[in-house]
């Protein structure tokens, strides 16, 4: 293989967070702490539980963060059952978070991972 | 102990060579641990469908919370908002307890009112800011995009002259200043003692016009895009030459520290977003866009125009009572306020709460007669609305609480013991507690760090040290302002005590910290001169300005001074030429910087032309 050959990795969900505006940070904390490597956060605008609350509502933001991060599937159901219970997700209006299966991604590998992966793949 | 030994079987890389290992997610299905998987389709609601086979609309009903699940929503949102404000409330409290104590040796009185109080003051604000946001900011937002749209320029500006009277009514720190007047002796500063309490109502009226007018003429200024220097030469003139006069009158001259102290008093947390959202939708009207100099220079002129205000006001109550008038009136009224048990609005927690009430009313009402009357809008989640003005008058009402058993207590006291350190003062034993030099020192540089600590915390400052970073293209840095401003808040107050003590004469005080201002303002460009005078209105909050206030009475009752006002307006003149200073030297330097890099290329090649010749 060459160096301009592209290596995918499979086996990958991407799992996304969605928490009040402020608290993205403290998600990707959790999320680093499970061994995802990385997270993009952007911004947005909710509604759904805050309209049903009447004037609850109030306690639920509307701005939202967004936190998306890529994880192996072996990794999926310890990385959301530990954002779940350290954000406390299961308060009304606190967020939500789901998993969603990826077909294939590619990205750098440090070139001793990958000699390594090549390695094994040959076996 | 029994430390256990990993033995060689145990040790972990040992295990996970030989012992199966499963993926997590099999183990927590395995273990059935708290995991249950159940099909979406199971809570999704029902679609019920018409005669003709479409579906109805579905509306969802109102979620029925338990008490418990109640609980669990508000804890953070409660707790994020409670801790904001015990950032900014509980270091000061305790700054000035440990001062107290530790340097004083004296214990607080009253500690547990006192505890009680600061603790009203956290809560109160927070449900006043929370309030604030969810029930007038909605105005504010509305007024702002749809009132210069659909009515001419001058009725607008007539709104906004009148929302300046609302909103400085609803000025948490202003009740500080109502308070302030029970404090002062009558005899020795009539015309003071009737300003604060006689006309304290008109008092606030002229202010609040004042703010007004400010705003009117600073979104003048920012529609026609007129220059702000000679607007603050002008509004120098308009205060300076009355204050000059009332100097040389034995009778008025005490009037000057609270005319002065009013400016830095009405720039608060209610009048700045309210006012800066209706100048900035005028501007967007009328298609000057909304640039970051849309808000500057009203909350320059909001705190100037107020102190000529109060000076004219002053010449109008001397022009029509005389100061045997004003004690032999005030002699009366303490007369029927002994005689009779006082009303319950006229007590403490009564007052505090009518106080509250008329503070938020007026302003709401306006607003609403605004939006319906002329805008013929209506907001949308009206119930919302309503309980953010209900949070806002209950906030309102618990601050003021706060503001007599909390903030005006330890300022006080704090006031009252402070000059203990230098002097003898009647009833503490033991004072002075250091020899003259030290005790001084100790008092002045209490002063300083008060000043110091109070306004590095205060949010707005990062807010606009951020602005003034973009405004000037990175020349002057967020950290340098926010220093910047901080140095000239502590060096104000540390003077503001120095002219208490010594009895300094404010006027000249005054007159030359301003002249050596407008100089500065001179030699600086347009973007620092907005940035600095601005910097003076957005430094002191509603936790500062009763602090400061009811230290500066405390102390002045307790070193016999007439009054003790005029330390704030020194606080609000210290960081503009701080501030100034600071911009003139960072553009000094970043040119002096573009001028070596301009030079350095042509040193090069004249050095290597000089090696080969």
């Amino acid at each position: 293989m060459s160096d301009s050959s592209i290596t995918y990795l499979t086996d990958v969900v991407m799992i996304t967070c969605i928490v009040t505006q402020g608290r993205g940070d403290e998600a990707i904390k959790v999320a680093r702490e499970a061994g995802v490597v990385g997270a993009l956060v952007y911004h947005a605008r909710g509604s759904g539980v805050r309209e049903r609350l009447g004037l609850l509502g109030i306690a639920v933001e509307a701005e939202k963060d967004v936190v998306t991060m890529l994880a192996a599937t072996d990794q999926r159901d310890l990385v959301m059952h530990n954002l779940y219970t350290q954000l406390g997700l299961d308060r009304p209006g606190a967020g939500v978070i789901y998993a969603m299966p990826l077909d294939k991604m590619a990205t750098y590998i440090p070139a001793d991972e990958r000699q390594r992966l090549q390695a094994e793949a040959l076996k | 102990m029994n430390i256990p030994t990993p033995s060689p079987e145990e040790s972990p890389s040992a295990t996970a060579d030989t012992a199966p290992r499963y993926p997590y997610a099999d183990y927590i299905r395995g273990s059935g641990s708290g995991v249950l998987h159940v099909s979406y389709n199971a809570l999704a609601p029902q679609i019920e469908y018409a005669a003709d086979g479409r579906p109805l609309p579905y509306h969802a009903p109102m979620l029925q919370l338990r008490p418990k699940e109640v609980a669990r929503l508000l804890q953070p949102y409660v707790s994020v908002r409670f801790m904001d404000q015990v950032r900014a409330v509980v270091p000061l409290a305790i700054y000035l307890a440990l001062f107290q104590i530790l340097i004083l040796r004296q214990l607080v009185e009253d500690a547990w009112l006192v505890t009680g109080g600061m603790f009203a003051v956290v809560v109160g604000l927070m449900l006043f800011m929370e309030g604030l946001k969810i029930g007038l900011m909605p105005f504010g937002t509305v007024i702002g995009e749809q009132l210069p749209r659909k009515l001419a320029l001058p009725l607008v500006l007539i709104i906004t002259l009148l929302l300046g009277i609302g909103v400085t009514f609803a000025e948490p720190a202003i009740g500080a200043l109502k308070m302030a007047g029970q404090i002062v002796s009558v005899e020795r500063a009539p015309y003071l003692y009737a300003l604060l309490n006689e006309w304290s109502d008109a008092l606030v009226l002229v202010v609040g016009a004042s703010v007004g007018l400010a705003a009117v003429i600073g979104t003048l200024r920012f529609l026609y895009g007129w220059s702000l220097k000679p607007l603050i030469y002008f509004s120098l003139l308009l205060v300076m030459l009355p204050t000059l006069y009332m100097a040389s009158d034995p009778q008025l001259v005490s009037v000057l520290g609270l005319a002065w102290d009013a400016g830095a008093v009405t720039t608060g947390p209610v009048t700045v977003p309210l006012v800066l959202a209706l100048g900035v939708g005028i501007s967007a009207a009328a298609g000057k866009g909304s640039g970051g100099l849309a808000g500057f220079g009203i909350v320059t002129l909001a705190s100037l125009f107020p102190i000529a205000g109060v000076l004219f006001l002053a010449l109008y109550v001397a022009s029509v009572q005389s100061p045997a008038d004003i004690i032999e009136a005030a002699r009366q009224a303490a007369a029927v306020a002994d005689a009779g048990v006082s009303a319950w609005y006229t007590r403490s927690p009564g007052v505090e709460i009518v106080a509250g009430v008329r503070a938020i009313l007026p302003l709401v009402i306006f607003l609403f007669l605004v939006l319906s009357l002329i805008l013929r809008e209506r907001l949308a989640n009206q119930a919302e609305i309503f309980l953010g003005i209900g949070l806002t008058i209950l906030g309102m009402c618990v601050f003021n609480l706060g503001l007599t058993y909390g903030l005006s207590m330890l300022g006080n006291s704090a006031g009252n013991l402070v000059p203990t350190a230098f002097m003898e003062v009647a009833g503490i034993e033991s004072s002075p507690l250091y020899r003259y030099g030290i005790g001084l020192t100790i008092a002045l540089a209490f002063a300083w760090f008060l000043g110091f600590g109070a306004t590095i915390a205060e949010p707005a400052l990062s807010a606009l040290g951020m602005t003034a970073e973009e405004l000037t293209n990175g020349v002057f840095k967020k950290k340098t302002l926010i220093m910047a401003v901080s140095t000239g808040v502590a060096c104000g107050i540390a003077l503001g005590l120095a002219k208490l003590i010594f009895e300094l004469p404010l006027v000249w005080l005054l007159a030359g910290s301003y002249a050596a201002a407008a100089g500065l303002t001179l030699l600086s460009s347009e973007a620092f001169v907005n940035v600095a005078w601005d910097s003076a209105g957005v430094t002191t909050g509603p936790v500062t300005v009763p602090l400061v206030l009811a230290m500066g009475l405390g102390f002045g009752s307790a070193t016999q001074a007439v009054e003790g006002f005029g330390i704030l307006c020194l606080a609000s003149v210290g960081p503009i030429i701080t501030v100034l200073v600071s911009g003139l030297w960072s553009s000094y330097k970043s040119r002096r910087e573009v001028r070596a890099a301009a030079q350095a290329p042509s040193l090069s090649p004249l050095a290597t032309a000089q090696e080969i010749l």
